[in-house]
């Protein structure tokens, strides 16, 4: 039965109980199939016993008014999902997401997923079609080579101040790659076209490097930050004066200022990595042994002017 | 090294955002800071996501239960867009059979 249990009847909706078996029984009188060999007829005897069935139970009835239960006295289905249709293939409302315009990832995305857009789902997937063994035919089959993906070491100061470096590659040929300035720790650069060969139109993957940069004797660096630890004298410290200070550009001169300590931090604005700072600390070195002016000095300056530096301390020894 | 603000260097840091806008945010929870000893602080994170939100309230007039399901929506796909692109990253990185059954399921597929 399709439609309208009400007009399968003949009966208006707010047709009385007792109409509506009346209206049944008229039907089954004349309609039944074995009483009338008409095909219509036994359409006709057949929906009317189905919608006498609904309605003659008054809740039955009452749900198919509500919209509750179709006319089968199926639950409706309450609400439809887009997600169902949103995630299927061809939805009209496909849109991109944000990998074809990528510039590392487009030629990947467009390889697994085509291009999508105007009519999706139609023409998506030019340059391939499946043979009707199911498999792709090699004349018409195209697909994006292999990407590779190689380790780099790259000196300190090649990542700080950016430089040419080369790379052997597993097929045996080498490669030139520029490292950009600043490079840092796990940073990848990637060499387009560099992969694997593609098949038919496709073209090459891409050769993807991860850089580890190397240690260095005498900076470390922290983002584009470069820290020094600086040797001073003495008397450097006491009595300040200039002195040069590695930077990865080579040496500048670094004001020290008197009474300067072990620990003291200086910063030379500008001079680490891409306008970072540089920061040195500064480190006080006794002489490699004291002398005896040395020592006969100190004598005598610790009579009348010794202090305690471990006076904040609060240590019981 | 990850920067952490406080609830007053959040405020400034973001020309459109009121003091009593965060509690807005924070209340609907589209906003989730860290419980420090200091009072709530706001990762990197939060203040990006604070300057988006000011951007799309302001852009879009969108009241607070709104702006929680674009929010949601936004979270969803950034999420789905980075699972993607570590997927595709492995993908490209196999050997030529592999990628060409993968190839071949995908268009079947899609």
């Amino acid at each position: 039965m399709a439609g309208d249990p009400y007009a399968a009847l003949g009966v208006s909706k707010t047709a009385s109980d007792a109409e509506i078996k009346k209206a049944y029984r008229k039907i089954a009188k004349s309609d039944h199939p074995d009483l009338n060999p008409d095909p219509a007829a036994a359409e006709r005897f057949k929906a009317a016993s189905a919608a006498y069935d609904l309605l003659k139970d008054p809740e039955q009835r009452r749900r198919f008014d509500a919209g509750e239960i179709d006319d089968q006295g199926q639950e409706r289905p309450q609400h439809r999902y887009y997600r169902q249709h949103a995630e299927a293939a061809g939805n009209p409302y496909a849109q991109e997401y944000g990998f074809q315009g990528d510039p590392d990832l487009s030629d990947v995305f467009e390889d697994l997923f085509g291009r999508r857009g105007q009519g999706a789902g139609q023409g998506a997937f030019r340059g391939y079609r499946a043979g009707s063994g199911g498999g792709p035919r090699e004349a018409d089959f195209s697909m994006r080579g292999q990407d590779h993906r190689f380790q780099l070491e790259v000196d300190f100061l090649t990542a700080a101040k950016g430089g040419k470096t080369r790379i052997s590659l597993p097929d045996g040929g080498d490669l030139e790659v520029s490292i950009p300035k600043g490079a840092h720790e796990g940073q990848t650069i990637r060499l387009k076209g560099k992969g694997g060969p593609g098949f038919g139109k496709g073209a090459p993957g891409d050769a993807y490097l991860t850089l580890s940069v190397g240690q260095h004797p005498d900076f470390q660096r922290e983002g584009d930050d470069i820290f020094v630890t600086l040797p001073i004298s003495i008397d450097e410290a006491i009595l300040g004066g200039k002195v040069a200070v590695p930077t990865i550009d080579g040496p500048v001169n670094l004001t020290i200022p008197k009474g300067a300590t072990s620990g003291q931090k200086l910063r030379l604005r500008g001079r680490g990595v891409n306008g970072g700072d540089q920061q040195v600390e500064l480190k006080v070195v006794m002489p490699a042994r004291p002398d005896d002016e040395l020592t006969a000095f100190m004598e005598n300056w610790r009579k009348s002017h010794g202090y305690d530096p471990r006076a904040k301390t609060r240590t019981g020894g | 090294m990850t920067r952490i603000y406080t609830e007053a260097e959040t405020i400034a840091a973001i020309d459109d955002l009121t003091g009593e806008r965060l509690v807005t945010f924070i209340r609907a929870r589209i906003v989730q800071p860290v419980q420090g000893e200091a009072g709530q602080m706001f990762r990197e994170t939060d203040v990006a996501r604070l300057q988006l939100l000011c951007d799309l309230s302001d852009a879009y007039d969108l009241p607070e239960d709104s702006l929680t399901m674009v929010m949601s929506l936004i979270d969803q796909l950034n999420t789905m867009r980075g699972d993607m692109r570590a997927l595709m990253q492995a993908v490209a990185a196999e050997n030529d059979e592999v990628r060409l059954r993968i190839h071949t399921l995908i268009r079947d597929l899609r």
